[in-house]
């Protein structure tokens, strides 16, 4: 008997054999002794396994194994710890924290222009205004009412620095 | 019964009586609700048959035991999909064996395979088994038939022992353990041809151990 023929005969006992190959495979069970004995002993062990689990229970108290399901139920119901940063969120922050460190120097640089420099804003002119330390420039028209800071990081005399130290 | 501001129909709270009496569907039904102490009630009634698929397949009491409690919490949180299409039961024991697959499934990556096992997959052992002619359960004794197949079983690899449980216990049919496991329905019914050979043989050699 070919491997295929005994898995036929292993479908045949469990009803999953179509209708022409079953018949075929009763009368092939009547003629051969040996496919007749491989099917008792896959019967027998159908057999033994058939309502082995009825007896089976959960070696711990109703009680004590809900309290256990319970207790992780309410556990995943309060908000845990805060999730870690992604790594996209860390990028932007690596880009934001310098941008806005450099943002406020500026307005705070604007602040002092206005207060303390002491200079006199007529109406329709344009003034620029170079803060030396941190490279920031302001524009201001007052015709329009609008202001402009512009920042460069690094300082843009660092830069110049740097590009005339190349230079040399 | 009642409708609420909103016009839906009022549901009284269930007492402890009525949890006791109600059938499995109005329990989920509160359940699906958000009441707990329904939940708690459904996972008494079938406590004992999921922790018994567990332990079927894992071999390990301890390990039977956390899986079927990781089980029924996933039963929980999933319960708004439970759309009734089977039973219950049948619906939380697909959860346990798809829990249980996965543990035995790391557990192989993480050791090295027993030559037996090896073997196993190569196929062509179970062909040169000779016929187990006697039958080796006969006459015994149910606890002691028990304790000889869960020997036996214990000896069969996960995917063995596993398509022969999901099979016998969970009479599934081929093409459905072939969809549990993710393999072919020819490797499901060459698995259940090795396991149930192998399983004879293993009997046939106890009942031998016997007589000498």
């Amino acid at each position: 008997m070919d491997y295929d023929a005994q898995l036929k005969l292993q479908a045949w006992l469990d009803g999953e054999l179509p209708e022409p190959d079953t018949r075929e495979m009763a009368k092939r069970l009547e003629r051969d002794a040996e496919a007749a004995a491989l099917a008792r002993e896959l019967r027998n062990t159908r057999q033994a396994l058939a309502g082995l689990e009825a007896d089976v229970r959960l070696p711990e108290s109703r009680e004590f194994f809900w309290s256990k399901i319970e207790r992780e139920l309410r556990r995943l119901e309060t908000p845990g710890p805060e999730r870690a940063s992604s790594p996209l969120l860390a990028r932007w922050r690596r880009f934001l924290v310098p941008a806005s460190g450099i943002a406020l120097v500026g307005f705070v640089g604007l602040l002092a222009l206005q207060q303390g420099g002491g200079l006199r804003l007529s109406g329709g002119t344009e003034m620029e205004t170079t803060l030396a330390d941190t490279g920031a420039f302001t524009y201001r028209d007052y015709s329009a009412g609008a202001t402009l800071v512009w920042l460069s990081y690094p300082a843009e005399d660092e830069a110049a620095d740097d590009e005339v130290g190349i230079v040399e | 019964m009642g409708l609420n501001s909103h016009g839906f129909p009022t549901v009284e709270p269930m007492t402890v009586k009525d949890y006791s009496s109600a059938d499995d569907q109005s329990l989920v039904r509160a359940a699906q609700r958000g009441d707990m102490a329904a939940f708690e009630e459904l996972v008494a009634r079938h406590r004992d048959r999921i922790y018994a698929r567990a332990y079927s397949m894992m071999r390990n009491e301890e390990e039977a035991i956390d899986l079927a409690q990781e089980a029924w919490v996933k039963g929980w949180q999933r319960l708004r999909q439970f759309q009734s299409e089977s039973s219950f039961g049948t619906w939380m024991t697909r959860i346990v064996i798809n829990l249980c697959l996965d543990q035995l499934r790391k557990q192989k990556r993480q050791r090295t395979e027993s030559i037996e096992a090896l073997d196993e997959e190569s196929g062509g052992v179970e062909r040169q088994m000779p016929v187990v002619t006697v039958n080796p359960t006969a006459g015994l004794e149910r606890a002691e038939l028990r304790r000889r197949i869960d020997r036996a079983l214990g000896q069969l690899s996960y995917e063995h022992r596993t398509v022969l449980v999901l099979h016998e216990f969970e009479e599934m049919e081929y093409k459905e353990i072939a969809r549990t496991m993710g393999c072919s329905i020819g490797t499901v019914m060459s698995r259940l041809f090795y396991a149930r050979r192998k399983l004879a043989a293993l009997l046939a050699d106890l009942k031998k151990q016997d007589l000498v």
